[in-house]
């Protein structure tokens, strides 16, 4: 069956790369300059420990035991979810974690789902009428926010909004946690807002982009000339091309959720917002090694299985998927 | 085509050349800030030259941070950091990646499934986790950005680069020179890579532009080098000091941050107007829709051929199409009259460019960009269609005028059922259910069994589909079917099942036909009526049976005598002589004279114009004379033969 070949090859590559996420993970620490024991320790007590010490630590942590050995304990530790000790909270990473894997989550994939929706609009209603006067405003405008670094559009909105304006709190992760019900979601809101508004301002381009080329590209297409042909009215031709526009532009929402999920990293700082993002940004400055690689891991893996995802549905999308695959 | 004359053709459109100059002009600035640091900023930035938060003053122009370094400074010396790891990161990353497609759209097979597969696992990684985490590693100076940045942003111009490549190395000069024996690093450094420059600029823009982000964003998170003074420091110290609470973000928040924005905004103009540049196609600029110089239409309808024994179902008169370009405009279709009778199947016949494409599109109101009906009428029945009215001609198509263009078969949506297909032409006078069932009905009578309606285009061969497309132009008893080249794209045995199914339809629905075919024998077969174009205008127009029997008009001599007959006396075939017409390079007179056997003076004096004959029959020939109709065609037909 040829959509199960489909499927094994996606499951291929998912595990190539979550093989290749950990084997970075691992190989890094070590190939960085210094003593692997610098990056168990915060800095000012991994500096002055005895020799005995560091032995001790060294063996602690199995770093005496050769290469494959190392390696393969850690393979296995991080498939059962044993991703160290975080050397700043002496608490296992997994903990930490998942702490704040759902706040990311919440944030990224909100973010995600409305650029791609309101880039994706935008897109297909500048391509429509390319070359108008609002086709080339709304080009710059997008162009001009996808330029903009995100840290930098986030504290303009905060600047405004939460500040000038004082609707929304400037610190996302301050705040009571002990409400229920209505006014806990309301206190998320209240949260989540404004960095998810600089998430979606940061990403719209891309999509953006990729949805007007595609439609214009689109109606070209003999197809077009046939549905016009028939008789088609303007909005049912339109609705054809976008059907079919929409497969690049998935595409492209994949590939963008990558580099929303960076973006996140520095807004979710900005606003101290309790995401990973947060958690890498709180752990660089602390010189926390296991937590950074940690949450970094489970980004990529987080990004990994979105695209595992949406290559697995991707058929249901576009019926002659199937058919090129084979060819190709 | 050399290069250098398609070099000079290719001219970028307004907004492309406007977004460039912006572009080229705001990187200018920057890149100037950067250079001319010394000479403009009055301190150092890292010095402490004043007292902590000073307000902007005469001698320090933006204030200064928390420590009472002057930000003015900070700002113009920031962008040199920026730029540099930006510009070299960039070429690591196009370096890379120009390397890699190399290989790969060279070597192929092996190397290449593997290397694009690295790009596409690469691709596949949220780039900047990764950056976070390797600098975290690998060091913070300038030279470690740089690496970091050039190893994570290498797959995307691989990619494309990979694609360029490809396509470079199936020109025929490449194949060509590697034919003749030149060597490989020879053909990459003369063929391949300057078809490739235009790519890489942009690719080295876009890098570049990424670049800067990562950068700044790497030091607003502190993994930059807090040594240095960038754009992304200056930020992070911002950040770190809560600068948004108080009234310093007014110099510490929003000049860096403005000037990174500006940067990356001119880098993605120039990566704009340079990615059209590298491929002309995206500038999409058609010709503008109006004319310069619209001339009258030639002299010659009115009065000429209007058949008077039979009760006319399509009356077409003076159906003029120009091509509207720069400066000038080309005639397709000339001051065109044609009669279809009620029910009737009317063949139009001629060579491509003749017009017989744009006459059919002027008559069912489909003339695209840059094609232009700029006079004309028709009348169906007793109605006036309105030809020129494109917004009025949208209404009728599919309804009392159905149309099926060319190549119609291969147009089908490829993502939709071929039954939703058909509904929705059914559904155009009907409601949804009523749609479903007349679809049922539809794909039935053209001969599609029930079990295959419910399947997609790509799982049905060339003549189901072609069934489709007719089965969609039937769906709501059009009085008049036009149908642009049906059966060509079929092999001969379903061409015949298809015009036999058309003309079978024919008599059931009582319609009227137009078809348009370059193929003579296949309209001698299926036309009452025959109808030769030639040049934008018509030449000859009769019974079929009558002209096939005895051609009048040079041209229909020699299109019957460039095709073979399976019946009748075995011939010598002709082909026709001299150049196809072309509308830019009118002869005077006669169109048809410079490739006419029988040309004479005449010929190039007069315009002929369409003139009935004996027999029901008109001519464009001014050879042609109304006293003697049938000794000139003979000793035409002898000589056009020999």
């Amino acid at each position: 069956m040829v959509s199960g070949r489909r499927a094994a090859h996606a499951l291929v590559r998912f595990a190539v790369l979550v093989w290749v996420a950990l084997t970075l993970n691992f190989a890094l620490p070590r190939m960085a300059p210094g003593n692997v024991v610098d990056y168990l320790l915060p800095p000012e007590e991994g500096g002055s420990l005895p020799a005995d010490q560091r032995l001790d630590l060294l063996r602690q942590f199995g770093l005496d035991r050769s290469w494959p050995v190392q390696y393969w304990r850690y393979l296995t530790g991080a498939l059962r979810g044993d991703l160290g000790v975080s050397a700043r909270y002496g608490r296992p990473v997994t903990d930490l974690l998942l702490e704040r894997v759902g706040w990311t989550l919440l944030l990224v994939g909100t973010a995600a789902l409305i650029a791609t929706v309101v880039g994706t609009m935008l897109g297909f209603r500048s391509g429509w009428r390319r070359g108008s006067a609002r086709d080339a405003g709304v080009m710059a405008g997008v162009l001009v926010a996808d330029s903009a670094p995100p840290f930098f559009v986030g504290s303009l909105l905060m600047l405004v909004f939460a500040v000038k304006l004082r609707w929304f709190p400037t610190l996302s992760g301050l705040g009571r946690n002990d409400e229920h019900g209505l006014a806990a979601v309301v206190n998320v809101l209240r949260r989540v807002t404004l960095p998810l508004t600089t998430l979606v301002i940061a990403n719209l381009g891309p999509l953006y982009l990729v949805a007007r080329s595609a439609i214009v590209s689109e109606l070209q297409e003999d197809y077009v000339f046939l549905a016009e042909a028939k008789g088609l009215s303007a909005d049912q031709v339109r609705r054809h091309a976008q059907r079919n526009a929409l497969l690049p532009v998935s595409t492209v929402a994949m590939v963008n959720l990558g580099t929303l999920v960076g973006g996140a990293t520095v807004v979710e700082t900005v606003f101290s917002f309790p995401g990973l993002g947060r958690l890498i940004y709180e752990s660089v400055v602390a010189r926390d090694y296991a937590t950074i690689q940690g949450a970094a891991l489970l980004l990529v893996l987080g990004v990994v299985i979105a695209n595992l995802v949406s290559d697995l549905i991707y058929p249901l999308l576009d019926p002659r998927v199937r058919a090129q695959r084979e060819s190709r | 085509m050399t290069p250098r004359r398609a070099r000079r053709s290719i001219r970028l459109s307004r907004p492309a050349r406007l977004l460039g100059g912006l572009g080229i002009g705001l990187v200018t600035v920057v890149v100037g800030a950067a250079v001319f640091a010394p000479l403009v900023a009055r301190f150092s930035p890292t010095a402490r030259t004043g007292r902590p938060f000073e307000h902007p003053s005469a001698t320090h122009l933006l204030g200064t941070n928390d420590i009472g370094q002057d930000l003015f400074a900070q700002l113009l010396y920031g962008a040199r950091v920026s730029l540099i790891i930006a510009f070299l990161s960039a070429v690591v990353a196009v370096a890379i990646g120009l390397g890699v497609a190399l290989a790969a759209g060279y070597l192929g097979g092996r190397v290449e499934m593997l290397l694009m597969g690295v790009v596409d696992l690469t691709l596949s990684f949220p780039f900047f986790v990764l950056v976070i985490v390797l600098s975290v590693f690998l060091g913070r100076g300038v030279l470690g950005a740089v690496l970091i940045t050039g190893v994570v942003l290498w797959a995307r111009p691989a990619r494309v680069l990979r694609s360029q490549v490809l396509k470079t190395t199936q020109f025929g000069h490449v194949t060509a020179a590697r034919a003749m024996g030149a060597g490989t690093p020879r053909i990459l450094f003369r063929h391949v890579m300057p078809r490739l420059m235009p790519l890489i600029v942009g690719q080295l823009v876009r890098a570049a532009n990424i670049a800067v982000l990562i950068q700044a964003s790497l030091a607003f998170l502190g993994l930059g080098d807090t040594q240095r003074v960038s754009w992304g420091t200056t930020l992070y110290f911002a950040n770190a000091r809560s600068a948004v609470l108080t009234d310093a973000w007014k110099w510490w928040i929003l000049p860096p941050g403005l000037a990174l924005t500006v940067t990356v905004v001119g880098c993605a103009f120039v990566g704009l107007a340079l990615e059209e540049w590298a491929d002309p196609r995206l500038a999409n600029h058609r010709p503008p829709y109006r004319a310069r110089r619209v001339s009258r239409p030639t002299s010659g309808g009115r009065d000429s051929a209007i058949r008077a024994d039979r009760r006319s179902s399509l009356i077409v008169r003076g159906v003029t199409v120009d091509y509207l370009g720069r400066g000038r405009a080309a005639r397709a279709v000339d001051c065109v009259d044609l009669d279809v009778g009620s029910g009737r199947i009317c063949g139009l016949v001629g060579e491509s460019g003749s017009g017989k494409t744009s006459l059919a599109n002027a008559l069912v109101g489909m003339g695209r960009r840059p094609a232009k009906v700029i006079a004309g009428s028709a009348v169906l029945g007793s109605f006036e269609v309105p030809i020129r009215r494109r917004s009025e001609m949208a209404l009728l198509r599919g309804r009392r005028i159905a149309f099926i263009p060319q190549n119609a078969m291969n147009a089908l949506n490829p993502a939709r059922r071929i039954l939703d297909q058909v509904a929705e032409s059914a559904a155009l006078t009907r409601g949804d259910a009523g749609a479903r069932s007349r679809a049922v009905e539809l794909l039935e009578l053209v001969g599609i069994p029930g079990e295959r309606h419910r399947a997609y285009p790509h799982e049905f061969s060339g003549g189901m589909r072609q069934r489709v497309v007719i089965a969609m132009s039937l769906a709501n008893d059009p009085e008049l079917l036009v149908a642009d080249e049906p059966t060509s794209g079929l092999d001969v045995v379903t061409q015949s099942h298809i015009l036999a199914l058309i003309v079978e339809l024919r008599e059931r629905l009582g319609m009227t036909l137009l078809l348009i075919s370059h193929d003579l024998p296949m309209l001698a077969k299926v036309s009452d009526d025959l109808a030769v174009m030639y040049g934008g205008r018509i030449v000859e127009v009769g019974e079929t049976a009558s002209i096939v029997e005895s051609p009048i008009h040079p041209y229909t001599v020699a299109l019957l005598a460039a095709h073979p007959t399976l019946r009748g006396p075995r011939r010598v075939l002709a082909a026709l002589a001299g150049e196809p017409f072309d509308p830019a390079r009118l002869p005077s007179g006669c169109r048809f004279g410079p490739r006419c056997p029988h040309v004479a003076d005449r010929c190039r004096s007069d315009e002929p114009t369409l003139r009935p004959i004996a027999g029901g029959r008109s001519v464009a020939c001014v050879l042609v004379g109304d006293s003697e109709p049938e000794s000139q065609p003979v000793s035409v037909k002898v000589n056009a033969g020999g």
